[in-house]
């Protein structure tokens, strides 16, 4: 069909706002300095920091939230439509928000924290480990909803039969079930790691902004963009090329091509 | 007498629908289960199979209690095949690693299912693109690789291309198979199969007996109707197929090779005196044996066919039947069916 002249030209419109910020971004970009930008003490102490909250977040996710996507997808328990929504409220959260309550669960004087500190000395906010919590936080829902999806548009018959030939239910995870969950693992993962890369607010507001420890590349980004826009290119350029590396890969989960 | 491979008297409830069945299973035997849609003749494989409990009552496996209305063992821990209606092969594994499965498979016994049903030149290929015969051939070599005491089958050749059916069928008969149950919609299938035929009905066995006994004395219209079928394997040539014992029976349709002749009892009709006109198949035949069904009798002949013939009781008085009467039993070759042995 022919589309109408004046839809045709909104969607242009919306096509190019979307466009428009990529644009400028590449437009500024420091091409040449890239290496030696990159290379600077600060950028690369974020760029390594950024690296290994991230990497230790989506293993996290990856140990807790499997099981966790699992049991809401196969386990009849009570309230789990409830359970559900609690576990995609960090999606729809403020991540300040996030951050807050974060502080009052696990801060010093927070709900489970004054017990982490009195009885194993431990402490999360203004660590490295608390800027994983905080990244935890944020990205796990991502990786929950798309594994706990892929269960629950299979149904169980498969393992099912797999019973019936003398596997034990162990065997069944991990003959039948991981390998088939494969795909939307490997998707949510993705999705996760990117999520918890980019993650700012929560980070801020719980783990602080100290340089070397619990300040990840977004952060530097927002503080160089005062003090150094050079830096803040090279850092956003970095961000948008993990993004596109991530999506690219993944869009025909998102959006099938007819 | 030795220990049955399947003993089961209970019953079980779901959605409000109950199965309540009372059913002694040799070792080796094989017992076709038919019934209507929704008779509960798939929720009887899922209860063996552990995917259902029972609500009262006990089934046992090999002299075991598996369920006993309490407590239920898991299907990993009981010694039997399951073959679906939908198959269930694991498209993510190879035709090998689909057959070798279960952890009672032997390579041997792996090796020798592989083979029985004709899978060797596909081993190496994902299930994922087999074609719907050898999937089925997959799930029935993957069943009984796992050694069962009792094979569940559900509608096993239902839909399929002829080599498949006759691969399956060869491996359902031979030597040292385990005690199968099987549900089928296929009368014929149930003869060829089966030692005996247990009618299921809205979730009550209504009659059990030998293909031969059911023929004979259907209890219900559902037996009466799906069982009650003339049946007897010839070798067709062109409009002609032959029987073991030489006599010809003529069909409408030319076919070549092992067929299964099969007639349906009302079409067999009764004379007196050699009937004239236009029946192609008419043979002379002594009655043994009337046996009211429903709103007909069942009048059963020997002759060069044996032959059940179904008439209304007024022919009976017509025609002045009796054990022992001489009649010409007479059939179209419209009425014959021929289906590819």
């Amino acid at each position: 069909m022919t589309a109408p002249r004046t839809v045709v030209a909104a969607a242009g419109l919306a096509i190019a706002f979307l466009a428009l910020p990529v644009v400028g971004l590449l437009q500024r970009a420091p091409w040449a300095g890239l290496g030696s930008l990159l290379g600077r003490p600060a950028v690369a102490d974020a760029l390594m920091l950024s690296l290994l909250v991230s990497v230790v977040a989506a293993g996290v996710i990856l140990v807790l939230g499997t099981p966790l996507a699992w049991v809401l997808a196969r386990v009849d328990i009570p309230g789990r439509r409830l359970l559900r929504a609690l576990v995609v409220l960090p999606m729809v959260l403020p991540p300040v928000v996030g951050g807050t309550a974060l502080l009052f669960a696990l801060g010093r004087r927070g709900l489970v924290g004054q017990w982490l500190d009195a009885w194993f000395g431990l402490t999360l906010p203004f660590t490295t480990a608390g800027a994983v919590v905080a990244a935890t936080f944020v990205a796990m829902p991502f990786y929950v909803v798309a594994v706990e999806g892929a269960l629950r548009s299979g149904d169980d018959h498969l393992e099912q039969m797999a019973g019936t030939l003398g596997a034990r239910p162990l065997t069944v995870l991990r003959r039948i079930t991981l390998p088939r969950l494969l795909p939307a693992i490997g998707a949510g993962l993705a999705l996760a790691w990117a999520r918890a890369l980019g993650e700012f607010g929560a980070t801020i507001t719980f783990a602080g902004n100290l340089p070397g420890r619990t300040q990840t590349l977004p952060l530097a980004t927002f503080l160089a963009l005062e003090t150094d826009p050079e830096a803040a290119l090279a850092l956003s350029l970095v961000m948008l090329a993990v993004s596109l590396a991530v999506l690219v890969p993944l869009r025909d989960r998102w959006l099938p091509s007819r | 007498m030795t220990t049955p491979a399947l003993a089961l008297a209970g019953a079980t409830r779901r959605n409000g629908f109950i199965l309540e069945v009372d059913l002694t299973m040799a070792v080796g035997e094989t017992i076709a289960i038919l019934g209507p849609n929704g008779a509960g003749k798939t929720t009887l494989l899922r209860l063996v199979a552990g995917l259902e409990r029972l609500e009262s009552g006990s089934l046992r496996l090999a002299g075991r209690t598996v369920d006993d209305g309490a407590s239920a063992a898991a299907p990993h821990r009981r010694p039997i095949g399951w073959v679906p209606q939908d198959r269930l092969v694991f498209d993510h594994l190879t035709v090998a690693a689909n057959v070798g499965f279960s952890p009672r498979a032997t390579p041997e016994r792996t090796a020798a299912l592989t083979d029985a049903l004709d899978l060797t030149g596909l081993v190496n290929r994902p299930v994922g693109e087999c074609s719907g015969g050898q999937a089925q051939r997959v799930a029935v070599a993957r069943a009984l690789a796992a050694d069962p005491t009792v094979l569940l089958l559900d509608e096993p050749s239902a839909a399929l291309d002829v080599e498949s059916r006759h691969l399956i069928h060869r491996a359902l008969a031979a030597d040292g198979k385990p005690a199968t149950l099987l549900v089928t919609h296929d009368p014929v299938e149930a003869a060829t199969l089966a030692d005996r035929i247990v009618i299921l009905e809205d979730g009550r066995v209504t009659q059990e007996g030998t293909p031969a006994e059911i023929r004979v004395r259907p209890d219900t219209r559902y037996a009466a109707s799906l069982t009650g079928l003339n049946f007897v394997d010839a070798y067709a040539r062109g409009t002609t197929a032959t029987t073991d014992t030489g006599t010809g029976v003529v069909l409408a349709e030319p076919t070549a090779g092992p067929v299964h002749v099969v007639i349906p009892p009302s079409a067999v009709a009764l004379h007196t005196t050699r009937p004239e006109g236009s029946p192609r198949n008419v043979w002379q035949a002594t009655v043994t044996e009337l046996r009211p069904a429903f709103d007909r009798v069942r009048v059963a002949l020997d002759g060069p066919l044996p032959l059940v013939a179904e008439v209304t009781p007024d022919a009976v008085d017509r025609l002045g039947l009796r054990p022992g009467s001489s009649v010409w039993a007479a059939v179209k070759a419209t009425e014959v069916t021929a289906h590819a042995a």
